[in-house]
């Protein structure tokens, strides 16, 4: 009974991540403006890896205490831990760029310069 | 001087004001040169045309030759297009005719009696450990059985560095231009160099490269020390490091790359592993690869100090392929180290 609620909490955590996923590649596309495709595009990295990972930690048993599956979580942590130190700080320097070298920037929407 | 209108050089005033300075005399000088020059080209001009005059005669006999010659050019050239045309198709059905003959003689896909499937594998998975010393089998097969392979991909990332530093090196101009960045550059440089335009000494980035490079770079050795027990080695490892030195440089700029890495470092470096690769495994080499027990030991399966010659063998190639990518995006990016 226990393995079958750890089984679909989850699912439940990687269908949103995958969903959100999904959702964010739709506005990558749908989006006319470089700023706001990268605000979409920035979402991937960050909210649907975060929730496709937690759920993986539930497919390892997070509740049992041997050697391999606490290491398995620990790796699982430092990812999501690299991804978030990474993920935000790229797409700050890709806006940079956009705001720097987007002649028409105020035309699109208004940014302070 | 008050400006003057066009007509006032022309008035009574005017030239008795010249008359009496003297300028006039000047004037009158220079339009005799220039006169004289103009005699002389006329002269020139009917000289050219008395002597092209008296070849006429010659050119309407050369007229019909050309003709005849441009006619034979152009039959040449269009004969030459259909036969590249039907050439280039035949050689193509030629080769791919061979290929096909060759692939029937083959064995067929999951033919228990062929090699691929029966001795070599075989010999792989179970003798690996012994005779490589390697937990880890493909690095065994890439760093024991087929070291010369990796030898000759170690050398292929080397030349190609050769080969983007011979295209892609600035010149000697720029580069003194380039020693004081902190100067500005004028305006028709800045519109030529495009990294005006980039984001430097991002604070941000800065703060996060000062968190992130030590752990990228421990990682990396990590993967390159561990090559022969977990998945991993030298070309994944030295991948890591790369990595690592690049976001340094993009947060940081060249000024404090070049303090521990230049281009004589980066020379010495490959040279200096390619010629320990070479000379570690070089007996092998020489004896038509067969496999004379090497005078370290293996040791035992598991250790970190085991499987004889692959731990530096790894080191070696790692420290190849981090040089050649943070070589790459530097030469890329600035045209130097």
């Amino acid at each position: 009974m226990a393995e079958w609620i750890r089984y679909v909490v989850a699912s439940i955590f990687i269908i949103g991540g995958v969903s959100i996923a999904g959702i964010a590649t739709f506005g990558v596309f749908r989006f006319k403006n470089a700023l706001n495709r990268m605000h979409a595009a920035a979402m991937i990295d960050t909210l649907a890896i975060l929730l496709a990972l937690v759920g993986l930690m539930f497919l390892g048993d997070v509740f049992s205490t041997t050697q391999e599956t606490i290491f398995f979580i620990l790796k699982l942590v430092l990812v999501i831990v690299f991804l978030w130190f990474a993920s935000p700080v790229a797409s700050h320097l890709i806006s940079r760029l956009e705001v720097t070298t987007n002649e028409n920037l105020e035309e699109e929407c208004e940014v302070e310069k | 001087m008050s400006k003057l209108r066009k007509s006032s050089a022309d008035s009574k005033w005017c030239r008795f004001v010249n008359w009496v300075n003297g300028t006039v005399e000047e004037n009158k000088k220079e339009e005799s040169a220039k006169d004289q020059i103009s005699v002389e080209e006329v002269a020139a001009t009917v000289e050219k045309q008395s002597s092209l005059i008296d070849k006429v005669g010659n050119l309407e006999g050369e007229t019909a030759l050309n003709q005849r010659l441009d006619q034979f050019q152009e039959k040449g050239m269009r004969f030459f297009h259909g036969s590249n045309k039907v050439m280039s198709v035949m050689i193509c059905l030629i080769v791919v005719g061979v290929l096909l003959y060759t692939v029937s003689f083959l064995p067929e896909f999951g033919d228990a009696s062929s090699p691929i499937n029966n001795e070599v594998s075989e010999r792989y998975i179970t003798k690996g450990i012994q005779e490589t010393g390697a937990v880890n089998i493909v690095t065994g097969m890439i760093l024991d059985y087929r070291a010369f392979d990796t030898f000759g991909e170690s050398h292929v990332l080397y030349v190609a560095a050769c080969v983007v530093l011979i295209l892609l090196r600035l010149d000697v101009k720029s580069k003194a231009a380039k020693k004081d960045e902190n100067d500005e550059l004028s305006v028709e440089e800045s519109e030529a160099n495009d990294r005006i335009y980039e984001p430097k000494n991002d604070v941000i980035l800065q703060k996060v490269a000062t968190c992130l490079v030590p752990p990228i770079m421990i990682f990396g050795i990590y993967v390159i020390l561990n090559g022969h027990l977990s998945p991993g080695g030298g070309f994944s490892g030295g991948a890591i490091i790369g990595a690592g030195l690049i976001l340094y440089l993009n947060a940081f700029g060249f000024k404090k790359t070049g303090r521990f890495f230049t281009m004589n470092t980066f020379k010495t470096v490959t040279f200096l592993s390619l010629v320990g690769y070479a000379m570690s495994k070089s007996y092998s080499f020489f004896t038509g690869a067969n496999h004379i027990h090497s005078i370290i030991p293996l040791g035992t399966p598991g250790d970190i100090l085991s499987s004889g010659l692959i731990l530096p063998l790894n080191i070696f190639v790692g420290l190849v392929v981090a040089c050649t990518m943070y070589g790459f995006y530097a030469l890329f990016r600035k045209g130097g180290m």
